[in-house]
């Protein structure tokens, strides 16, 4: 049978009719750089995330799942660099967005959960504080008014300060990598390739310089217009702040004169008003805590009154991701990352936070990433799967694609290499160990740990072949000219019982 | 009479093997067969049980000395590799008669020896004290392993399995009951001892304080030549109480005692049969040691400081775990999960264990490289015919390895089964809710799936009567009482029938 490719990182196939992507991630390469050189943690990687569904992300450790969730957060290290790539969300390019723009980003449209919960709770300081400070925080009304009204131009500039370091960046890298080059060329002594490296140089270090004057005297007016808004928004956050206080204060008069007798009823009413004229200003810590008790309801905590006091120590493991949870949702994102949430607990307490997840996601219509190496996790929440090895994805496709009908080498290695309750057969180990992604393989990157490697695995790297409208898959057995393989016995035999049961089910 | 001419027969029969043995030639095999039955008639003249007392075990000793040095001199030389197994099983079977010739005075239980039950853990309680606040880790936990099984503890965390595992290589002293491997009394702790007497003193207390009470009565009661008599028979009662009470303190004393004593006489020879695996191949390596040091480390405390066979020593146990012998120069760092957890199993497996105790050797692992692991532990254990005690979390793990699976809750045992009858008929509601949460590769099940929800209060009703730990079908325990036993019963009936 024959297979049609498609140009894998530029595009991702067809796009099912009734989904609407939130996220869409196009040919993403991220490198590390370290005393060895650059390891190349991502190596284009596409995908979609369609709304109200779940794309499950599975890998073994440094396959680079991670990273793609990180730069999707942006909480990428320093020594990171994004090669090549775009991360596209409601519009605009979050690789390309400055820090200050990200703070609108992170946290209130997209969550994220991490994988070990008591390291990302802080160890002296409450629940409820850990749960309400977000709130907190970000609650100055006043503040988020003016910071509202000079918003266009603040970003602008900062988003330009961001291009403009970033221009200054991939200079550098660029420079540098000729350097190396004039290095290995004044080893085998040859002039004309020096020269002709030295006058690379000059040209990109003279383009670099032109790009840079433009794009600085754009920050230059970007300030000046920044300067203009800034002035407007102060005296109109003024006008605001004395309306606040002028009906406070008319308020006040008003209740004493009413109630000059009876003082002691004036000062109950003064409370009140005064509670009035704070929610006003800012964010009040009774409206925080209310809300947060409603939500460590939501995520299932029981006498969420006296847990609300506690410190993190005197919960267990699942109460705790429970927890993190709650901060997660106290901004109500619209996609949530989950970086292996329960990889550290066990089966009985990973069922139970599964659950939460999916009932959240159902009641709140979030798109979850969910990342893990746990194939049986995968089957319970995905949706579509992606799985990934070494920096790349090699297949793609609903749950029921993947897990009935999988294609590639490495996807029928996962399969037959975890144990299943129904059978006791000898597993079927991977042998070896991932690529150092220092020295990324030429071609198939699995294909040195595959037993249905071939001759062209090793030269050039498979195309995305398309199987059908939702499943693609990068493996040059797909290819009409290569020889036909079947998956082990193990996964085909495990496959049909499956789908024998489920009939029987019905 | 009868018996002298019984003993002076087989000792003519002894020297007559041996004189046949010395005479003729013979292959290895048929030699150890020879040399086992010169062994056997050779140990049957002693005329008392052999392990009970010292003189019996000075005799074995001289007779597998004996033994072992009739095989050595009559067997073909240069050996080969058939032959020298044969002499290494003497060898050791030398080893353990000489060890229990030392361990004399400690414990000894004969009958686990005669149903190779390799390890029997009994009624093992661990408190862990911190200030007034008392967690009591393993409540009363009971099993036996036997030669060659793989025996697997299931639970979730912090329900007491890791600590069972500590206790038997004796990282804890156990706060309570018993644990003998091959017949010994490894460790033992007295706290069930030392409550019971001083419970059993204030109960007396209390008995002599109504009896008392009964004779003051009696007094007020009587005329006053009636007193003599009255008293002198409650006194007796008092006097018998007080008897009582003496001669059970004397008796959990002595006990206490020989606890203690086995404690201080535990063979580290025999303690270095056991071996661990820890789960976290990252923490269990020392970092600033080599794969060599921490290796032989285990060696050195064994005593053995040559040089050269440690090394060699070392290059075996390297192969034996899939890696090359080369990489005993390097440290830990350098290597990958799988291979750390490897270089943590060759370091169990130098010291030639007979019992392994895996704490979740693969939970730390990625998935791609936990089926190694698995495959290399499998392999191990055949070839070494190991037994071994595996604690995980993951029950379709355990499923895969194990004989027989134990189910732990909050520091209990609440289920012991083969592996194969506690997935066709899981009766406590705690191993449903474990194995109802298990999740499947497999997106139509799982889509499907019921997970159960234990809950202790509302699934028992423990306050009419305690549950004991019960055998419902041959080989298959569970903790219930009267009324779930009946319950369970039917249940099995019924699944039963459903499989039918």
């Amino acid at each position: 049978m024959k297979y049609q490719s498609i140009n894998y990182p530029f595009e991702t196939g067809d796009k099912p009719i009734d989904k609407e992507a939130v996220l869409s991630v196009r040919n993403l390469a991220i490198s590390f750089k370290t005393d060895a050189g650059y390891v190349r943690a991502v190596r284009g990687v596409s995908f979609d995330l369609y709304k109200g569904e779940t794309l499950c992300i599975v890998g073994e450790s440094g396959s680079g799942k991670s990273v793609t969730n990180k730069t999707i957060m942006g909480i990428l290290p320093k020594t990171a660099h994004i090669d090549s790539g775009s991360v596209i969300y409601e519009g605009e390019d979050l690789t390309k967005v400055s820090e200050e723009e990200f703070h609108k980003i992170r946290g209130t449209k997209i969550g994220m959960i991490f994988q070990d919960p008591l390291s990302s709770l802080n160890p002296i300081m409450k629940i409820g504080k850990q749960i309400t400070e977000v709130m907190i925080t970000n609650g100055n009304h006043l503040k988020n008014y003016y910071n509202d009204l000079i918003n266009e131009e603040f970003i602008a500039y900062k988003n330009d300060q961001r291009i403009l370091q970033l221009e200054k960046e991939t200079c550098h890298r660029k420079v540098a990598d000729l350097k190396k080059q004039i290095t290995a060329a004044k080893k085998e002594k040859d002039a004309s390739k020096i020269e002709e490296f030295n006058a690379s140089i000059l040209s990109i270090k003279n383009e670099s310089k032109e790009k840079r004057a433009q794009i600085i005297s754009k920050i230059k007016e970007d300030k000046t217009a920044l300067n203009v808004a800034s002035k407007e928004a102060k005296k109109k956050v003024a006008e605001k702040r004395k309306g606040i206080y002028d009906a406070h204060f008319a308020n006040l008069k008003s209740l004493f004169n009413e109630h000059k007798s009876n003082l002691k009823k004036f000062y109950d009413l003064f409370l009140i008003e005064h509670r009035r004229f704070l929610s006003e200003i800012r964010v009040t810590h009774k409206e925080a805590k209310d809300k947060a008790l409603k939500i460590m309801a939501e995520v299932g905590i029981p006498e969420p009154e006296r847990r609300f006091k506690q410190y993190p120590f005197e919960f267990s493991g699942g109460m705790r991701q429970r927890i993190v949870i709650a901060i997660a949702l106290t901004a109500s994102p619209d996609v949530l990352i989950c970086d292996e949430p329960t990889t550290a607990l066990d089966v009985t307490i990973q069922a139970q936070i599964l659950e939460l997840i999916n009932d959240l996601k159902a009641k709140r219509n979030m798109s979850v990433i969910f990342i893990t190496h746990d194939l049986g996790v995968v089957a319970n929440m995905a949706d579509r799967v992606a799985v990934m090895y070494a920096g790349k994805i090699v297949e793609y496709g609903t749950s029921n694609d993947v897990f009935y009908d999988p294609r590639h080498p490495y996807t029928w290695a996962l399969l037959s290499s975890i144990p299943d309750i129904d059978s006791k057969e000898k597993l079927e180990a991977i042998p070896g160990t991932p690529p150092n992604m220092l020295f990324p393989p030429v071609g198939d990157a699995f294909a040195s740990r595959s037993k249905y490697a071939l001759g062209i695995d090793f030269k050039e790297e498979p195309p995305m072949f398309k199987v059908s409208s939702t499943h693609y898959c990068a493996s040059w057995l797909l290819d009409e000219r290569s020889p036909k393989a079947t998956m082990p016995k193990i996964v085909s035999t495990r496959i049909a019982n499956n789908l024998a049961h489920a009939k029987e089910g019905k | 009479m009868e018996k002298i001419e019984l003993i002076k027969e087989n000792l003519d029969k002894a020297s007559s093997i041996k004189d046949i043995i010395n005479s003729s030639t013979l292959d290895a095999a048929s030699l150890f067969d020879k040399v086992n039955e010169y062994k056997d008639i050779a140990l049957s003249a002693f005329p008392l049980p052999i392990n009970d007392s010292k003189e019996g075990r000075k005799y074995r000793v001289k007779i597998e000395k004996e033994a072992y040095n009739l095989f050595k001199n009559n067997v073909n030389k240069p050996l080969d590799e058939t032959s020298s197994s044969y002499l290494d099983k003497l060898a050791s079977t030398l080893r353990f008669a000489k060890q229990s010739l030392s361990l004399y005075g400690v414990t000894y239980d004969q009958s686990l020896v005669d149903n190779h039950i390799i390890l029997d853990v009994r009624h093992l309680k661990e408190f862990f004290r911190a200030g007034d606040y008392k967690t009591k880790a393993v409540h009363d936990v009971s099993f036996s392993i036997k030669e060659g099984e793989c025996f697997g503890l299931v639970g979730e965390s912090g329900c007491g399995k890791t600590t069972t595992g500590r206790c038997v290589i004796g990282l804890y002293p156990p706060t309570s009951g018993a644990i003998y491997y091959r017949g010994f009394r490894l460790a033992a702790g007295s706290r069930w001892n030392e409550k019971e007497i001083k419970w059993s003193k204030i109960h007396v207390k209390e008995e002599i304080k109504n009896i008392t009470q009964e004779m003051n009565n009696a007094l007020s009661d009587a005329n006053e030549s009636e007193y003599p008599a009255i008293k002198e028979h409650y006194q007796k009662l008092i006097d018998e109480r007080k008897a009582y009470i003496k001669e059970h303190v004397a008796e959990q004393k002595a006990l206490i005692k020989q606890i203690k004593f086995d404690n201080r006489h535990s063979n580290p020879r025999l303690r270095n049969e056991i071996q661990m695996i820890f789960q976290d191949p990252i923490d269990s390596l020392d970092p600033r040691m080599t794969v060599e040091d921490i290796i032989t480390e285990g060696l050195h405390i064994q005593g053995s400081y040559n040089k050269e066979k440690n090394r060699k020593a070392v290059e075996d146990a390297l192969k034996k775990v899939g890696l090359i012998p080369e990489y005993a120069s390097r440290y830990p760092h350098e290597f990958s999960g799988g291979q750390r957890q490897r270089i943590g199993i060759a370091r169990a497996l130098v010291m030639n264990p007979k019992l392994l105790i895996c704490d979740e050797p693969i939970s730390a692992l990625d998935v791609s490289i936990r089926a190694q692991v698995l495959n290399l532990l499998n392999q191990v254990k055949e070839e070494m015919g190991l037994t071994m005690l595996f604690i995980a979390h993951d029950l379709s793990v355990v499923k895969y390895f194990c004989n027989r699976i134990a189910v732990m809750y909050f520091g209990n045992m609440v289920e012991l089964a083969s592996s194969d009858e506690l997935f066709k008929h899981p009766l406590h509601p705690y191993t449903k809710a474990l194995l109802s949460a298990i999740p499947k590769p497999d997106p139509l099940s799982e889509k499907s799936r019921v997970r159960q929800v234990y809950n202790p209060a509302s699934s028992h009703d423990y306050f009419t009567q305690k549950p004991t730990f019960r055998e419902i079908l041959p080989g298959h325990f569970v903790l219930c009482n009267d009324a779930e036993e009946a319950k369970y019963k039917e249940e099995i009936a019924k699944l039963d029938k459903e499989a039918k």
